[in-house]
């Protein structure tokens, strides 16, 4: 992009100060799923009651981000690229935001599975876990330097966590039918990933709005081209 | 175009000499012209006056006379005007003269002239009146009258001879005022290409100039500043190469962010430390490339501060980076503030830390295990088992067991830390490798019958000698091969070969057990490493023995590789250097 389009400094300064809120914001969420990795695997619930704190910060960023877009609409009037790139971004703050609430979800969720013996070694989800954190980085690199290319990457990925969460399901359903007392665990477990699959839908959803930014072609619903 | 000094001076002269002369030739010309008419007329005048003394009648008479003498056409007019007459034309031609000029001012003055361009003659005429007077009374007017062109070509004759002077007074002056204007000019032109090329760049050489006013002085500053100059980029140049050097060769990374927050350069660590997926990354800011809610955290409380801010971070989640970071700024002019982050690489102090955590819970661990059970059965013999002889035996025997333990460890943690501080002196000798596997195989012998394993020597007695300390290579081959028989399931097979290779001799010690999954290998010779902690344990290992091995190959010289497939067995290779004959 070429950034020395803008006349006015100030008015470049506010977009790329949208810029790096998002990119910030991403951080954050990502660290939240990382933290619920780690609560998972060591029993952490201190951890875990962390991530549902720090959601409060993702939740004040996403207000702020938004309000700034507005501001920025309303007293810029953006045309054309602009408009495209702040409309992106108040999109994609929501797809984080929700992102930022489902991490909050899994860390509830992970408070009451440590509560009992742990059913079964978990090796699926925290891959899941690594997938969709890696969506999310990915979804935010292609908006950053406006990469398709990465952008369907991430919008094909989206599969594969689909597909590892039927197969969690499956394997979690054999499990409850082997011993019902499994089935409070079982189902808490196939919540956290129905969260995780929710979290992979929110990354292609800012996968989307990049090709939409750069193209102006809207693909959300449609299928990634291979 | 340029308009040059030569020129400026030289036309300046120019004009001065062209002005000059013209205004100078003007003046001549009108004044010449009025002194050379004013003769004429006043000899025409006196001729004129002389003819008045007498009548008009003889006048008359003397026209012709009076017209050779004095060169002049002579005319006779009556009282009223009326031509009476001429020396060159018929009276009756002529019209009533009484309102010429020259008649009029002689009737009111005595006498009158004027210049007159002539319709008769066809060229200017100079004519001179006086009246004729008979006492008080006006009879007649005499006219004298002489054409100009005389006067007009004397003038010109003159003036032509005036002007080649005045040409060659003009080339010489010219000639002068070039030759001035170039010796003012030179040496201001030789300085402007000088200065002309330091501006470019080009600061060598120095200005000469050969005069002695202020232009000298001018060019000798010059010389001196450009000399200041040059000295002064020299060590500009010098301070900023040792700069350069230090900014890009500096282990620590260091990042500037300008003004506006965005990155104004990296050196080298920085980019490796980042190890950037953003290709370049100046102009960006510093959340796009760090992605560290940490780092930016940091910054931040940096910007509202104003004041350095040192954390520690980590960075990355696939291999972490652990860094310190340090933000400060850069002083500026007001609002230009620069902001400086170093990032220091702690990883490896860090996992050293860490592995002296791990050292230090790992030995008491180790300690406490074999303590807590020598205490309880001593206890449990206090208590009256040591009145049961067979029940006190069986305890005595398991404290003996755990007590030789912990005897072990502490013997192996001695050694170790004895390799470790270099206390150990390694006997350099010529060694055969097959005498001293004769040696050791026998002790490992009747622990490997009792789980049927078949230990194989392919190391014959004709195998090169190595250099090494007898003892030492003893306590080697025992730590290996005693792990290879500890790791190997019953009916296995271990085998002991030696080849020659790169001035070494590899001894590989093979077997056919439960292997060590890959990632675990790099950490096989850390102190207290385990892979199965729980199954090393009931082994009776002490956790230290491979590491014993690590550090007495590096004092031999040489170095221990550890290749293992999981499931299918791990070949340990111990290469030492070949002794010199």
């Amino acid at each position: 992009m070429e950034e020395k389009r803008h006349t006015s400094i100030q008015y470049e300064k506010e977009l790329q100060k949208v810029k790096d809120s998002l990119i910030y914001m991403a951080a954050l969420v990502e660290q939240a799923i990382a933290k619920d990795v780690e609560a998972l695997l060591r029993k952490d619930s201190l951890l875990a009651e962390k991530v549902m704190e720090e959601d409060d910060q993702i939740d004040a960023l996403d207000v702020e981000i938004e309000e700034k877009c507005i501001r920025l609409l309303a007293l810029r009037q953006p045309a054309a690229r602009d408009l495209r790139f702040i409309t992106t971004a108040i999109k994609i703050n929501g797809h984080l935001e929700r992102i930022g609430d489902m991490a909050s979800n899994i860390a509830e969720k992970i408070i009451i599975l440590n509560e009992e013996p742990q059913l079964k070694p978990y090796i699926d989800m925290p891959r899941m876990a690594e997938i969709a954190r890696s969506m999310i980085r990915e979804s935010i690199d292609s908006f950053v330097r406006e990469d398709i290319v990465l952008a369907n990457k991430v919008r094909k990925d989206d599969e594969i966590i689909d597909n590892l969460n039927e197969q969690i399901f499956r394997e979690l359903l054999t499990y409850m039918m082997e011993d019902p007392r499994s089935i409070h665990r079982a189902m808490i477990i196939t919540q956290i990933s129905k969260n995780l699959e929710r979290i992979s839908d929110h990354a292609k959803g800012i996968a989307d709005m990049v090709v939409y930014m750069v193209t102006g072609e809207s693909v959300r619903h449609e299928e990634p081209a291979d | 175009m340029r308009r040059s000094l030569f020129f400026k001076i030289f036309g300046t002269y120019l004009a001065i000499i062209a002005v000059s002369f013209s205004v100078l030739s003007l003046f001549i010309r009108d004044e010449m012209k009025k002194v050379m008419t004013d003769q004429i007329r006043d000899q025409l005048l006196t001729y004129a006056e002389l003819v008045d003394l007498s009548s008009t009648a003889t006048i008359a008479g003397q026209i012709p006379q009076i017209a050779r003498i004095s060169g002049a056409r002579v005319t006779l007019i009556d009282a009223e005007g009326k031509v009476l007459a001429d020396s060159e034309k018929k009276s009756e031609e002529l019209e009533n003269h009484l309102n010429r000029p020259e008649i009029r001012e002689s009737r009111l003055k005595g006498k009158g002239h004027a210049i007159r361009y002539s319709t008769s003659a066809a060229v200017d005429m100079l004519y001179v009146a006086v009246p004729v007077k008979n006492g008080q009374d006006t009879t007649g007017y005499v006219r004298l009258a002489r054409p100009l062109h005389d006067v007009h070509d004397t003038i010109k004759s003159i003036y032509n001879s005036f002007l080649l002077t005045m040409l060659i007074v003009a080339v010489l002056s010219i000639i002068i005022a070039l030759l001035f204007a170039h010796r003012l000019a030179a040496p201001i032109e030789a300085m402007e290409r000088f200065t002309e090329r330091l501006r470019r760049g080009d600061t060598s050489g120095t200005i000469f100039i050969n005069t002695s006013d202020e232009t000298k002085t001018l060019a000798d500053n010059i010389n001196y500043l450009v000399e200041e100059l040059n000295s002064k980029i020299h060590i500009a140049n010098e301070e900023s190469s040792k700069l350069v050097t230090a900014f890009a060769s500096m282990t620590e990374g260091v990042m500037i962010l300008d003004a506006a927050d965005r990155i104004e350069v990296v050196n080298r660590a920085m980019n490796n430390i980042l190890a950037l997926r953003f290709g370049d990354v100046t102009g960006k800011t510093l959340i796009e490339v760090s992605r560290s809610v940490d780092l930016q955290r940091a910054f931040l409380t940096y910007k509202q501060t104003r004041e350095p801010v040192s954390r520690e971070i980590t960075l990355g989640s696939r291999q972490p980076v652990v860094l310190t970071v340090s933000i400060s700024g850069i002083q500026g002019d007001k609002g230009s503030e620069k902001t400086m982050i170093v990032f220091h690489d702690i990883t490896r102090l860090k996992k050293l830390e860490q592995v002296r955590v791990d050292f230090v819970a790992n030995v008491t661990h180790e300690i406490r295990t074999p303590l807590t059970a020598i205490l309880g059965y001593l206890e449990t013999l206090r208590e009256g088992a040591i009145e049961k002889p067979d029940e006190a035996r069986k305890f005595i025997d398991i404290i003996l067991k755990h007590a030789g333990r912990l005897n072990r460890l502490v013997e192996d943690l001695l050694t170790i830390s004895k390799i470790e501080l270099g206390e150990v002196k390694i006997n350099f000798e010529n060694t055969s490798l097959a005498d001293a596997l004769n040696n050791v195989l026998p002790l490992i012998e009747p622990k490997a019958k009792l789980k049927n394993i078949a230990i194989t020597n392919l190391v014959g007695e004709k195998a090169p000698q190595i250099k090494a300390d007898r003892d030492r290579l003893a306590q080697i081959f025992v730590n290996v091969l005693d792990n290879a028989v500890k790791f190997t399931p019953e009916n296995g097979k271990v085998s002991v070969d030696a080849k020659e290779a790169n001035g070494y001799i590899v001894t590989t010690i093979s077997d056919t057990g439960i292997g060590i999954p890959k990632e675990e290998i790099e950490r096989l010779g850390e102190r207290f490493y385990r892979v199965d902690k729980n199954r090393s344990r009931e082994l009776g290992g002490t956790g230290l023995g491979l590491s014993i091995v690590k550090h007495l190959m590096i004092a031999h010289g040489g170095k221990m590789e550890i290749t293992s497939q999981l499931g299918q067995g791990t070949k340990v290779a111990l290469y030492f250097p070949l002794a010199k004959v």
